[in-house]
This record gives C-alpha cells, structure tokens and sequence, in this order.
C-alpha cells in the first residue's frame, strides 16, 4: 500500500493534467446508402494515460471496464455485438474497412499477458465472466470450444512497448447464437463519460438501433504510445447501423405497417397506364427526405462539454449539390473533395437536421445527385452449407473480385463447432470457369483439428483471389451425433455457425497497416441428426417391459406346475360366477390363511 | 401349486408340459355332459413328486438370493447420495457457544521505575484484587504484570502487554492516555503508596479504576456480541442497559463484514457536464493516507477513483429528509458496481449538489454521525454533498479536504473501530473485537451447515465440506486459545474464510433438486412386472411349505393314534 501511495505522490503532476477535454472524441457520420437506406456510425474514444490507469484512477475512463482489464492483465480488447447482414452488393464497402465490425452475435478477442498458456486461459475465463456480467450478454459461454488462438487473422493494433510478444496470448472466442438487444446498448452508453444525456450519444435508442438492418456495437482497448509522448490507453466505442428510412419514419405510437393511402403513393407518371386508379411504384430509392427527428425518434441534445472542440460532432455525406436544413446554432462547413460536409454546433444548443427531397425533372441524373454512389469493396463473399442429408456437408464460400486489375490476398479463418468435423483433404479452391493448370490459390493452410467437446476447429487459410474472378472455395464435413444432455432446449433450430473471418492483406508488406479490410460471412444454421427428447422414458419402459415379458415367462414355467384342464381348480365360466369365487375366496383369505391350489377345488365351490 | 385354467372342457388345449402327465383315459368330457360334471367331484391331478417340490423351493430361493445379494447391493451402491462424515455435534456445539469460551486475557504491565521491588509487587497485587473486585464479566480479564524496571520498554512490553502502565511521581493524581502508543501515564503523591501490610489502597483503587474506564467500550461490545449471539447464558455480562446495547447494536450493524483488504473507491457524482476533473490523489495523500497508514496492520486498502458525469440522483429534492437519503444512491444508473477480486467495496461518494439534509432532530442517537452534508450508508459506505459554483471545471485538493476528513472517520467506523480511546489502543481493540466476531461467525456458519446436513438428508456432502469443516475446527480451537493476540485474528480469520467456502459448496446445490416422482418413474416399470411375479412365487411357496408341514403333523398324528 505504501508504495501504491508512493505511485500516488509520484504522480501527482502528471495526474493533475487529468482527463484535459481534448482527450475525448466523438463523432456522427450520416451516410445514405441506396434503397432508402441510411448509414449512421458513431464513433467516440477517449483516452487515459497508463500511469493513472495503473494508479487506479480512473476519471472518466469506465471503471467497471477498467477494473476487468486489470484484474485479468488484458492488454488489447475486441468486443462486438452484431446482428444483420450487410448487403454489401447494394450498400458497398463497409463502414470504417470493416475494422469494427463482428459477425452475427457476440464476438471477443483479446490480447492477454501471461507467462504460459494455462495462464492466459485461467485469464481469458476472468475476462469473459467479468464482461459478461458488465455487459449482460452470454459470454460466460465462451468455454474452451469456442475459443481459439488464430495465428494470421489477427494482429495487435495498439503499441506493446513493455510487453514481450511471447507474453502476449491472443484468444478469441464466438458466440453466433447470442442475439443482441438493448440490455447490452444500456451498459455500453454507460461506459461513455456523457452517457447517453449529451452529445451524439444521445440520439442512441434500443428501439431503433435493433431495429435496424444491420447494425455492429464495437468496444476498442488498446495502448497507443504517440512518438514523443506518454502512453495512453484508448477506448474507442462505435456503433453502425444501417437504418431503413421508411420503417424508421413510422411512428412510433402505430407502429403496425399498413398500406399507405392512395394519395400517397408514389407513382410513376410517365407510364402509359398511370391513371387514378393504376399505379406503378416508383424506384424507391428515389427521393431520400429525413430528418433527425424522424430516424433516430429524437433530436440530438446539446453538444458533449468534454468533447475536442475542433472536431465536428455531425458529419453529412451527400453530395455537394444538395441542401440541407439545420437548426438554430449549427454552422455547416463543406469539404472541399465535395462528397460530405460537417456542422459545427454551438455549446448548449440542440441540433437538428432536415435532408429534403431533392426535386429534380431528369431521373437518371438525379440518383448520382442524390447520393454518394458506394465504393466497391475489395472482395465479396457468400457462405452456404451444400449436401444433404443427416450425416455429410460441406461449406462453399464464393469469393469475388471485382477489381479488374488487382488480385487480392487475404487469410480466410473458420471457427467451428467441434461437431462438424471437417475432412481437410477435401479443401479446394477453384476459379469459375477455369479448369487445367493454374497457379495454386491456397498459399498456406493453418489447421487446428477439433478436440470432441474440448476444443474447436480452427482453420486459417491465407488465398488469393486473381482481378475479376470468382473462387469457389469448398471443404466437406461431418455431422457427429451429440450426447442427450449437449443438445440446447431448442435442438431443432439447428447449431449456429460463426462468421468467417476474412482479413484481406495489404499489398504493401511493409505498410503500417497489416489489413486493409475486414469482412465477416453471414453465420450459418447447421442441423443435426436430433433424437427423439423423451426417449430415456421410452427406453426405460421399453426395456423394462421386454426384461419383464421374457423373466416372467421364464419364472413362471420354471415354477409353475402343469396340470390337465380338469384337474385344476374349478373356476366359474361366467363373469359373475368368476367375481363371486373371487369374492368368497378373498372372505376366506381373511378369515384364516388358507392355502390356494390344488387343494380347494372344493371349497371354493361352497 | 397349479396352473389354474378355466375349465371350458373342451375349449381349452391342454398344453401338456412335461410335469403333467395325463393319462388318454381322463380327456375332457363332451359337451353334453358338461353341467353334470362340474357338479360332480374333480379330479385330483397326480400328486407331485418330491424332487419336485424340492426344485421348486431352490428356484424361487435362488432367484431371492440373486435379489438380495446381488441386485440390492448394486442399487444400493450405484444410487446411493455420498455424504461424507461431518463431526455434527462438535459443529453443534461451537454454534451453541459449549465448545469455546471466549476470554481475552489482556496483560497490563507496570512501570515503576521509582519504586522498590517490594513496594511494586504490593500496589500491583491490590490493584488486581481491585480490578477482580470492579469485573463482573468473566470473558474479558485484565492481568497486570510487572514489567522489569530497566527494560527498553518500546520493544520488550509492546510485544505482549495491551497497555502499558508509567508511574511517575508527582503531585496529585492524575492519569495521561498517551496518544500515539499504548501507555498510561499515572502521576501519583509518594505518600499514596501502599505499606506492605495494607489491604486497601487509594492509588490501587485509581488505577483499577481508570484501567476500566479505558477498556470500558472493549469490554462492552465484546460481551455485546457475545449475548447477541448463542452463547449460553451463564457466559452473558449482566449490566449491559438496553440504550447501550441498542447502540452497540447499531455501530455492529453498520461495519462492514471483516476483510483482510478492503476496496475504497472515490468517485465524484455531478447531475450535469461539469465539474469533469479533481485532484483526489492528493487530497487522499494529505488526508487520508495516514489513517490509512495507522489501519495498515489489520487491514490492507486498495484505491480507485473515478468521475461521472450527468448522473441523477434518485431524489431531485432540495431538501432531503431522512426517508430520502436512502433512496438517493441511483443504483440503476450509478456505476458503483463493486470491484472485482474477493475485497468488499467501500464507496466514498462525492456528489457535486447545493441539496441539504433535513438535520436529525436533537437527541437522537446517531445525531454526532451526522452532519448537513454527509451521511453515512451502513456497510457501503459515505455521500458527501459538495455544493461548488455552477461553472468550477476541477475541484481542487482544498474543497475536498472537509469530505475527505469526513470519509476518514466514516472509514473507521465502517471497519468497526471503537470511538473511545487514543488511536492505537482503538486498533488494538479492533484486532480483539474483530478476532471475536469472527470466531462467532465461524461457529455459527459451522452451526448452520450441520443444521442443513441434519434437515435436507438427500444433499451430497462432497469430501471438500468435510475438509474445510475440519480445517476450520482445527483453527477455532487455536483461535480460541489464543484469543487477544495477533496469532488468534490469523486463524479466525483462516476458519472463517474456510467456514464459508464449506457453507456455500457448488456441488451442493447441484443435486438438491432429484424429485421423487422421476425415481417413481424409472422404477415402477421395471420393478412391477419383475416383483409381482417374484413376490407371489414367494407367497404361493410358503404357504405351501406351511401347507405340507401341517399335512407331515397331520400325518404324524394319525400315525401316533395307530
């Protein structure tokens, strides 16, 4: 304790500069995308320097965070809550080179220090009980058969100084079936120095952040060292969300869709048939109008204090042309590529935003005036299950380049449940449409086979994809049969499989930055052989009514005498006499005890 | 014994087995005479032979012992709950109190450097029979030593003795509690010493009486948690007045659980953005730190702050009254979870507010407690109101001084500490009364956890429980001999943590829950069509042996009449 206050003393000076308000940054960037749809990512990250980290104190750093990644000597912290698709061939690249983005459900890697892997292990179960507590989500179920050690996907983003790379474990554990829901946004805005009260922050709402097409919650620890300067760890939260601007338009007190009423239809006039009675839906992506107030449900309130004032807390991406409405206090300011303009807003006024419809007589030109056409991205891919049947399958995942000069080298990882035992020797990559002598696509292959009920597969492959071609990648698969108790209470939906991983490479290997971009599959549903759930009683029963058929047939012979029919005893032919020998053989059981059998014929007739 | 058919004539195949031998002469009649047979006398099968009956006997008796010898073992054993051994009413009796009597003997050493040898020994045996007079409670005994009058008395005395007692020459009588070591300074006129042969002393008499008076507030809370718990009555202090138990009761309730570490965690609340930054390490340093540093034998102390901002509290009045304050915590919104790690969480809490607290009316009993603007939350911790200037960015060291200092004596009284006293004797009694309430919480969670093995006979006992309960009656019975020390804390200590860990066993409560209807389930199919049989085998063969045995008697009889 004693030297803990030393600490303390030590750094009294450089604690007094504290959480300065430059220190913290967020930011709101509107994108619409086509088909009427709007993409919002938030972005806030603030910073505490690592010697007040290590001296617990905290200020505006999240304690609850911060005491997690102590207690289990984390030294980098990936956290995603996802849900959706994207539509990547409507909506292009995705936000941010999809550096923070998971896939569907709950994803976590971290970077632990710890002398030998059983510690880091003991470590990562810490982290993963403490945050599923902080977070109210399942990763408690991270276990050793959802967690594995990837070896090329990942690469620490922050600074390692003092930490040995040999230290330093890389775990990262999936949870696909989680499904993400307000009552892990609620902790997630706590951690946040304005909560939800200030800022973009409070725009945030459940109610329309999961109803969202898509939509990724993403938490960022990591230390960065700036040339020159002390070390800071820095947390970046960020949130995306694709939003459907009509469903998010409907009120919210009638909630129900319905048919809109016919004067509100959108039709296309120039059709011959366009009359008051016929209507041809116009293209919806047509005529994009929102405001704040109607996707989000509220108007952003006042400006975060803490926030660096040089930094725009909104930012629009349209293009140059169009108007845009702002309330009172709110200053815009285009920049100068022409494709998005920031709104500096004065310290405690609300902001508000109005997009119009962009009125325009020519159609065709008025899509690329009304928005930013969406880059393309390096690299679609699609994942399916093929086969049928109870016992085989296999994975297919379609790969495209759509650069028609660049290849594109990336590492494909799969973590899979340990009942899908995949037959490596069947991994094969082909080029549509090619067959004979090509150049192998697969580079290099890491495999780490499954431990039944101990470990996961882990497969990463580092590929390449050649400009303007499409790689079928294609492994096979089989379906082990689980015990009765590992099947979940709802066996029949089937196994969630998590999103591969794709980390495309940078081209220039002496960049700074190991990816370039990042994307994750969908998950898949995988479905196994269920048994019958009330088996166990049938299985009792049954056996136990075979065991009784043949032991009480084999008892009876064995003890039994055989007699002709008309030297046993006589026992009445009609039901009512047989009722009334049994009666008046009961009268007499109970007067004394009297032997039955052969001996009776007689009496039983009195 | 036969197969009982019903006797349809012809209708019924007699299946011949190899026992029954009919002749082709007795076939079933026809039809037609079929009412004037069944009047008519049976026939009697053929008697068996009695090889016969004598298999038949070994059969069922075979298949019995198979039952029993076999099949009931294996039931037994594959089926059985295993509960390990638990001393049950050795652990009964530490819960009862008959297994430990607490006494804390506390030696008192004198130094009299200005007195004979002869003169000493005389003051200390009357100022014993003075203090043996004054104690009516028998677990708390002060015994008075002798300290020989050239030792270095920092090393030698603190070692053993409670207090140390200084008697100088002087004046008057006077009596000094030095306020930075356990020693009491006790002036006394030459001429109060006592001659040899006097059996009465005033000087003894002052003495004894001021050594009471200083551990008057130990002997009180001891013998108050003594009565609180089970321990039987002949153990119990009379004298204790219901006021004085009623507060004892109060300060019991309010500290906090004992702990080797204790988490503090500052943090500063404000309902708006500002102020966002304060200067608590060196508040803390300057303030606090020392306390802290006083605590440090008993208790290690680990420290995070933090800053919240736009935190409402529970209660948006101005003026809070006491039913407020403890709804005023917004422990939905308010991140105050507690910190990682086996260390209790205390929370200081700074909230940056101009609300007041309605004072305590006069006279009440925790009226000293409380200031307008802080209370304190029993077994949680303190808030403070701060009420700073609507636009201060940084709360400087200065305004935090009156919070902290406030915190600091919350903090003492939260771990327990007795209020009476100079500081280190105040700790030395901690270490007492903290040893005796760990001790009594040891015994009654070994109490409780024989109370369930007795209520619930179908929970597991895993071989774990009965090592911990072992390895914390080893230590009770230690800390029981070395009650006062600092060796007795250790293993109270050791036994609680053990007690616990035994109490609140996983694989306990895993097994709880087995209900009788599924054992119903499982069984009856199998045990119904197996045991009928089985069972009415055994009934049919005894009655028949009775049945035989009654004919041999018979027999005999007519034998003896021929």
């Amino acid at each position: 304790m004693r030297q803990l206050f030393s600490l303390l003393l030590a750094l009294l000076s450089a604690a007094s500069l504290g959480c300065a308000a430059s220190d913290y940054h967020e930011q709101l960037v509107l994108r619409p995308l086509p088909l009427s749809t709007l993409l919002a990512s938030f972005n806030f990250r603030s910073n505490i320097t690592l010697s007040a980290f290590e001296a617990h104190n905290f200020d505006l750093f999240p304690r609850s965070l911060a005491q997690i990644l102590q207690h289990a000597g984390t030294r980098e912290l990936h956290l995603r809550f996802s849900l959706g698709r994207w539509d990547a061939q409507s909506w292009g690249a995705r936000p941010w080179d999809g550096a923070r983005e998971g896939g569907t459900g709950v994803e976590l890697w971290a970077w632990l220090e710890a002398q030998s892997d059983e510690e880091a292990d003991q470590k990562w179960r810490t982290l993963t009980n403490a945050l599923s507590g902080l977070f109210c989500a399942s990763l408690n179920f991270i276990d050793g058969t959802r967690t594995t050690r990837p070896v090329m996907s990942f690469q620490p983003e922050g600074n390692h100084p003092n930490v040995t790379m040999d230290n330093m474990h890389l775990l990262y554990g999936v949870l696909p079936h989680e499904v993400v829901c307000t009552e892990n946004l609620t902790p997630f805005l706590k951690l946040l120095p304005c909560k939800g009260k200030a800022g973009v922050a409070s725009l945030l709402d459940g109610h329309k952040l999961f109803d969202a097409s898509w939509q990724s919650m993403a938490i960022d620890v990591r230390p960065v060292c700036p040339s020159g300067g002390e070390c800071v760890l820095e947390i970046e939260q960020t949130i995306d969300m694709v939003l459907d601007i009509e469903r998010s338009k409907r009120p919210r007190d009638n909630p129900i869709p319905r048919p809109p009423p016919g004067h509100e239809l959108k039709c296309e006039s120039s059709k011959s048939y366009h009359s008051g009675d016929t209507c041809f839906p116009v293209d919806y992506t047509a005529g994009q109008e929102w405001s704040l107030n109607q996707i989000f449900g509220k108007s952003m309130r006042e400006t975060c204090p803490l926030t660096d004032p040089s930094v725009p807390p909104v930012c629009l991406q349209v293009p140059e042309s169009r108007h845009v409405y702002l309330s009172h206090g709110a200053v815009e300011k285009k920049n100068p590529d022409g494709k998005s303009r920031c709104f500096e807003i004065e310290p405690g006024t609300g902001f508000e935003l109005i997009l119009p419809r962009l009125e325009s007589d020519d159609p065709a030109r008025s899509a690329a005036a009304e928005i930013i056409t969406p880059e393309t991205p390096l690299l679609y891919a699609e994942r399916s299950f093929t086969g049928h049947g109870q016992e085989r399958g296999g994975v297919q995942t379609i790969l495209r380049n759509p650069s028609p000069d660049t290849k594109v080298e990336f590492i494909y990882m799969e973590s899979l449940p340990w009942f899908m035992r995949i037959y490596l020797h069947t991994i094969e990559a082909r080029i549509e449409g090619h067959s004979g002598e090509q150049e192998p696509l697969i580079k290099e292959v890491y495999y780490r086979p499954a431990v039944d009920r101990a470990r996961a597969t882990q497969l990463e492959v580092r590929m390449r994809v050649p400009p303007a071609s499409t790689v079928f990648l294609t492994y096979d698969f089989e379906k082990s049969i689980l015990r009765y108790t590992e099947y979940p209470p709802d066996a029949n939906r089937g196994f969630d499989v998590a999103a591969a991983v794709i980390t495309i490479l940078n081209p220039e290997k002496n960049g700074t930055r190991y990816a370039v971009y990042n994307m994750r599959t969908t998950s898949l549903l995988c479905s196994l052989p269920t048994p019958d759930f009330s088996m166990p009683y049938n299985v009792i029963i049954f056996t136990s009514t075979a065991i009784a058929l043949a032991f009480g047939g084999m008892f009876n012979i064995l003890v039994r005498r055989f007699v002709a029919a008309d030297e046993g005893p006589e026992i009445g032919s009609t039901i009512k006499e047989k009722i009334g020998g049994k009666l008046i053989k009961l009268l007499e059981k109970l007067g004394k005890a009297k032997a039955v059998g052969k001996t009776t014929v007689t009496e039983t007739k009195g | 014994m036969s197969a009982r058919r019903p006797l349809n004539n012809g209708a019924t195949s007699a299946k011949s087995s190899p026992e029954a031998t009919i002749p082709p002469t007795v076939r079933p009649e026809t039809p037609s005479n079929d009412a004037a047979d069944t009047t008519s006398a049976r026939k009697q099968p053929p008697p068996e032979k009695p090889s016969d009956v004598r298999r038949r006997t070994y059969v069922i008796l075979s298949f019995w012992l198979i039952v029993l010898l076999l099949g009931l073992p294996i039931w037994w054993e594959t089926t059985t709950i295993y509960r390990a051994n638990l001393p049950l009413s050795e652990m009964l009796d530490w819960a009862d109190g008959k297994a430990c009597r607490p006494v804390f003997p506390l030696r008192i050493s004198i130094q009299a450097n200005s007195l004979h040898e002869q003169e000493a020994q005389n003051l200390l045996r009357l100022t014993q029979h003075a203090l043996d007079d004054l104690n009516d409670f028998s677990g708390h005994h002060l015994r008075l030593q002798l300290s020989p009058p050239a030792a270095k008395e920092a090393e030698k005395d603190d070692a053993g003795a409670a207090l140390t007692i200084r008697l100088i020459p002087g004046e008057s009588t006077t009596s000094t509690l030095d306020p930075y070591s356990p020693i009491l300074d006790i002036t006394y006129p030459p001429h109060t010493i006592p001659s040899a042969t006097s059996s009465s002393s005033s000087l003894a008499t002052y003495v004894a009486s001021q050594l009471r008076a200083t551990f008057a507030e130990e002997q009180a809370i001891i013998s108050y948690l003594l009565s609180s718990d089970s321990m039987p009555s002949d153990h119990r202090p009379q004298g204790l007045t219901p006021e004085a138990a009623d507060s004892l009761s109060k300060r019991t309730t309010r500290s906090l659980k004992h702990a080797p570490t204790y988490h503090l965690t500052f943090s500063l609340f404000t309902s708006g953005p500002l102020p966002s930054s304060w200067d608590i390490e060196a508040a803390i340093a300057e303030f606090m730190k020392p306390v802290l540093d006083v605590l440090s034998p008993i208790h290690n102390f680990t420290i995070d702050t933090q800053v919240q901002l736009y935190a409402t509290p529970g209660v948006q009045n101005q003026v809070l009254t006491k039913e407020d304050l403890s709804s005023f915590i917004n422990a939905a919104e308010w991140p105050l979870s507690p910190s990682i790690g086996g260390a209790p969480t205390v929370n200081f809490i700074v909230f940056v507010g101009n609300q007041t607290i309605l004072a305590a009316p006069q006279g009440s009993p925790d009226e000293t407690d409380r200031t307008s603007q802080s209370w304190l939350i029993p077994q949680w911790g303190t808030v403070y109101l701060l009420p700073l200037p609507s636009d201060t960015t940084h709360v400087s060291a200065e305004k935090l001084k009156q919070p902290l200092l406030t915190f600091t004596s919350h903090l003492l009284s939260l771990t327990g500490t007795p209020q009476s006293g100079s500081l280190p004797l105040r700790l030395s009694t901690l270490a007492r009364i903290r040893s005796a309430d760990l001790l009594l919480r040891a015994s009654s969670t070994l109490g409780s956890l024989a109370r369930l093995a007795l209520a619930l006979p179908s929970i597991s006992i895993p071989e774990s429980v009965a090592d911990g309960v072992s390895k914390t009656m080893s230590h009770l019975r230690l800390a029981c001999e070395t009650l006062g020390g600092a060796e007795g804390l250790g293993h109270a200590r050791i036994a609680e943590a053990e007690a616990e860990r035994a109490f609140f066993e996983k694989s306990m409560v895993g097994q709880l829950y087995f209900p009788d209807e599924h054992k119903l389930a499982v069984y009856i199919p199998l045990l119904g069509p197996v045991g009928v049989p089985l069972l009415l085998g055994l009934l049919n063969e005894i009655k028949a042996w009775r049945k035989r045995r009654r004919e041999r008697a018979e027999q005999q009889a007519t034998k003896k009449k021929e």
